[in-house]
């Protein structure tokens, strides 16, 4: 097991960017398109981060760098053992621990619009982390294992058990997608409250392991969304790229659909989502 | 046999010698050499039986037994002393009741009843002894140059009564060991009561108005659990005529319906001992106590010994369905409804008893569970637990003599303020509640063995008190993480006995972390294979490794990976083009006037707040032990 998980962490840290990235052009071309703009190139989050990682290297705290880092790094191990077919509940885990040295950088610069940011992040974890678990959790039960290969040995993909779980977790994919109406700690759109939060103090070289590590997260969020559908049959895996891709879309319609939401709002629904959605699920995989 | 006895008397002989020494040389001598050799004798006790499994002592003597009753009756007067003279009458009637039941049950019943295997050692056992004699030891030794600070910040003329506390401390430890090694329920019973009463006095130290009241407080709800742990004894000599521990554990296997009142009552006496809902308050108040008071009651005793009486009863729970309702139930909705509560909290002290409670009460949900994977998780809960909350309690306490505040807005820039002890801090913060440190490991262990138990209702009780546990634990980090300006160290005047304590306590941190795929493979599956004859591991090794692999990672670059050196270029911090002094965070407002940009934490009070949580779960929590003792009594008589 670790040998795989060894070479999904090699596989990941080296391909994700390059679907990641894409992603992310995709993202900000068709977010254009539905607001009635040309939008950029497709490889323009490239550029961006070319260009970012020539600027100088400054900061308000240095730490900051160290727990970018340390960010980075954490998303590529969470990414790695989900690849590499290890287990669910460990790499969201590690992906949470990731999430909290994002925070933390946040916080250590002790400015006023990144701590806000970084508050914002924080209860956007507690909002999300419930369904998380009860999603590995609702998984486990319909696949007999927590690991992520394991769904290569079933011959009914998980989402025919595990449909209310999936519907629970394409809720909260928005908060950690940082889509609106969830994009509280920091946004695309320039018209919010609070647009940049949690990375105002990051640039150059920070900000762009910043957009990295998104790409990163994205593509290991796709790969949960993917891991419904897949099953023993090889050509499952052609159709879990393609539920992704409608899953993207939908969630860039979301985004450009709808005003961002108080944090009471969003914490009161994600955990209610959670309750029904998760609770229910497990609850029903237990009586059969 | 020797060295078991030795653990129980030594720190007793220390104790004594401490109340009457009032030279403060010669007491700094007796607690440092003590404590090292408390220490050092229990590694050598764990490394001489760690593959002995479970032995029995043949160890029986009427003297003892005349002791333990005198002891009993000694507590009682201290209590009724106490209440008589601080006028607390329900404190003095309970005494009263409980030491006139112990008597009639000493005199009546016990002689009958002859235990041959007085004592007796196991991993658990083990495993509590590494707690007791190194984190319990180690907060002994911190508690000098605490105490001499605390002397120092009474008023003038205060009459100095440190050989009190001191001496309390031992006898803490050598009760303890009584608690786990003690095969003889009667023994067990009276270490049980010395923990209450010490811990009893330890609160009410300060004699200040509030510190007596929540002493009382202590003091009923414990006596409440020490009466239910009477009755326990009557039913076992009356029903099962044994008085021997062991004995009771596997009639209670054999037939688990005859034993309900029995284990109701003893788990009872654990929850009260646990501080789980609806009798949390007497942790809450404890801490007006000094810190290391806190520090010992939290981490290494009393409320270790609740969840291992319910640990070592977790078997029999798992086969009687009605006091394992009880104590999942209990321990499951303590947990979440106490990490929401700390949400709210602003008093780093109150914060890590709230966390306390909440741990417990999942140690407590995992030994009404029972099963083999639940119980490996709630060992690892118990040992991660001692080492990570002593540590973040012994911070707390130094960063109070320091800073002047326990309150966590206070402890802004701590960083820089004192850089060492803030990343010691952050390091005990992150071993609480983020993987792949040993907290999270075994909740994570926790939540397998409620799957595979199909405990749905915990499931969703642990989904969402993790979540509110990340919220307090990750805005308390980022509060130690700031940094702005160069403030002043003020960590140089630190004592070195308190470093010292601090340092052991990292280092227990790391070693357990980074080995506890080898902890798990020599002390606790071992102990799980010799209660169920099952293994109980609910991660794989190889999982395991990784997060062992993971924290070594993580320390490295929290404790070495945050120098204050860089070559990047300082920027400032963005405050709408309008700073005024970038440093001290200030801008020029619109009235032209300088005002300081500052955030306070989120304590979102009006969701998680105490008077919004606390009444209900009263109610909730006291329901559900009366209708288990309903039930319990019922079933005895149908």
């Amino acid at each position: 097991m670790l040998v795989n998980i060894l070479i999904g962490t090699v596989a990941f840290a080296l391909l994700a960017p390059i679907v990641g990235c894409l992603l992310a052009g995709l993202d900000r071309k068709l977010s254009a398109r539905m607001q009635g703009r040309v939008g950029p190139p497709i490889l323009q989050p490239y550029y961006d981060v070319r260009k970012l990682l020539g600027k100088e290297n400054a900061h308000v705290a240095n730490t900051e760098g160290v727990y970018i880092v340390c960010a980075l790094v954490m998303a590529i191990f969470a990414g790695g053992i989900f690849f590499g077919g290890g287990n669910l509940l460990m790499s969201a885990f590690v992906i949470t621990l990731s999430a909290l040295f994002f925070i933390v950088a946040a916080y250590c610069t002790r400015s006023p619009y990144a701590e806000l940011g970084a508050h914002r992040e924080t209860l956007q974890v507690m909002a999300y982390e419930p369904m998380v678990l009860l999603f590995a959790v609702a998984f486990y039960m319909a696949a007999g294992s927590f690991n992520a290969g394991a769904v290569f040995g079933l011959e009914v993909p998980a989402i025919a058990k595990i449909w209310l779980a999936f519907i629970g977790l394409l809720f909260i994919l928005t908060i950690k997608l940082r889509k609106s109406p969830f994009d509280l700690s920091m946004s695309h759109h320039a018209h919010q409250e609070l647009v940049r939060g949690v990375t105002t103090e990051m640039s150059g070289p920070t900000l762009a392991k910043v957009e990295i590590m998104h790409w990163y997260e994205n593509v290991l969020f796709m790969g949960w969304v993917g891991l419904f559908f897949v099953w023993g049959n090889p050509i499952s895996l052609v159709l879990a790229v393609v539920v992704c891709l409608a899953v993207y879309f939908l969630e860039i319609f979301i985004d450009n659909n709808f005003a961002r939401v108080k944090w009471q709002s969003m914490l009161k629904w994600s955990w209610v989502v959670a309750l029904i959605c998760g609770g229910i699920n497990i609850f029903a995989l237990a009586l059969l | 046999m020797a060295l078991l006895g030795f653990l129980i008397g030594f720190p007793l002989v220390i104790a004594i010698l401490l109340f009457c020494i009032r030279n403060e040389a010669a007491r700094s001598v007796l607690v440092i050499g003590g404590a090292i050799v408390i220490a050092v004798a229990s590694v050598v006790t764990v490394a001489l039986h760690l593959s002995s499994g479970f032995v029995a002592f043949a160890c029986s003597s009427e003297i003892i037994d005349y002791v333990c009753t005198a002891i009993g009756v000694i507590i009682a007067v201290v209590i009724v002393y106490f209440a008589v003279r601080f006028k607390n009458i329900l404190a003095g009637a309970l005494a009263v009741v409980q030491v006139v039941l112990s008597l009639v049950f000493e005199f009546g019943f016990a002689h009958g009843v002859h235990v041959e295997y007085g004592l007796y050692l196991d991993n658990l056992s083990l495993l509590m002894t590494v707690i007791i004699g190194v984190v319990g030891s180690g907060i002994c030794v911190y508690a000098l140059g605490y105490m001499k600070d605390f002397q120092a910040h009474e008023p003038e003329g205060a009459k100095d009564r440190r050989p009190f506390f001191f001496g309390l401390m031992f006898l803490f430890l050598s009760a303890m060991y009584v608690i786990v090694f003690s095969n003889n329920m009667v023994w067990l019973f009276t270490g049980w009561e010395i923990t209450t009463v010490c811990s009893f006095l330890l609160i009410g130290y300060t004699r200040t108005e509030e510190a007596l009241n929540n002493a009382f407080r202590q003091i009923i709800m414990n006596l409440l659990g020490g009466i239910a742990f009477v009755v326990a004894l009557f039913l076992c000599a009356i029903q099962l005529n044994t008085l021997t521990f062991q004995e009771f554990l596997a009639y209670g296997l054999l037939a688990p319906a005859a034993v309900t009142l029995a284990v109701v009552c003893l788990a009872f006496a654990g929850i009260t001992k646990a501080a789980q809902m609806p009798f949390h308050t007497w942790l809450l108040g404890a801490m007006v106590a000094p810190t290391p008071t806190s520090a010992l009651l939290h981490s290494s005793t009393m409320v270790k010994a609740g969840v291992f009486m319910l640990v070592k009863l977790a078997p029999v729970l798992a086969l009687s369905p009605i006091p394992s309702t009880m104590v999942v139930l209990i321990g499951g909705v303590t947990f979440l409804l106490c990490s929401c509560m700390a949400i709210s909290q602003s008093n780093a002290k109150r914060v890590l008893a709230y966390s306390t409670i909440a741990n417990l009460g999942l140690i407590t949900a995992c030994a009404g569970v029972g099963t083999p994977e639940a119980v490996w998780a709630a060992c690892f809960l118990i040992l991660f637990h001692a080492v990570a909350k002593s540590l973040l309690f012994l911070c707390v306490g130094t960063a109070e003599h320091h800073i002047g505040s326990r309150n966590i807005e206070d402890m802004d820039l701590l960083f820089e303020r004192m850089p060492r002890l803030a990343r010691f801090m952050m390091l005990g913060i992150m071993c609480m509640f983020i993987a792949p440190f040993g907290m999270l490991l075994a909740k994570w262990a926790t939540l397998v063995s409620f799957v595979d138990a199909h405990q749905i209702v915990l499931i969703l009780l642990l989904a969402f008190g993790s979540a509110a546990t990340f919220m307090f634990w990750a805005k308390w980090m980022g509060k130690l993480a700031g940094i702005a300006g160069e403030p002043q160290n003020v960590e140089l005047t630190v004592h070195k006995s308190e470093w010292g304590a601090i340092v052991t306590m990292v280092l227990l941190i790391i070693v357990a972390c980074v080995c506890l795929p080898i902890i798990s493979a020599l002390v606790v599956e071992p102990y799980v294979y010799s209660v169920y004859g099952l293994t109980g591991q609910g991660i794989s090794d190889g999982n395991l490794w990784i997060a062992a692999i993971l924290s070594a990672l993580v320390i490295v670059v929290l404790l070495f990976g945050l120098e204050r050196k860089s070559k990047a270029k300082k920027a400032d911090a963005y405050l709408a083009g309008v700073s005024a002094d970038n440093e001290a965070r200030t801008y020029r407002n619109s009235l032209s006037q300088t005002q300081e940009a500052s955030a306070r934490n989120w304590y979102m009070d009006n969701i998680f707040g105490e008077h919004i949580i606390t009444m209900p779960a009263h109610v909730g929590t006291a329901a559900i032990i009366a209708a288990a003792f309903v039930y319990a009594i019922v079933r005895l008589f149908v």
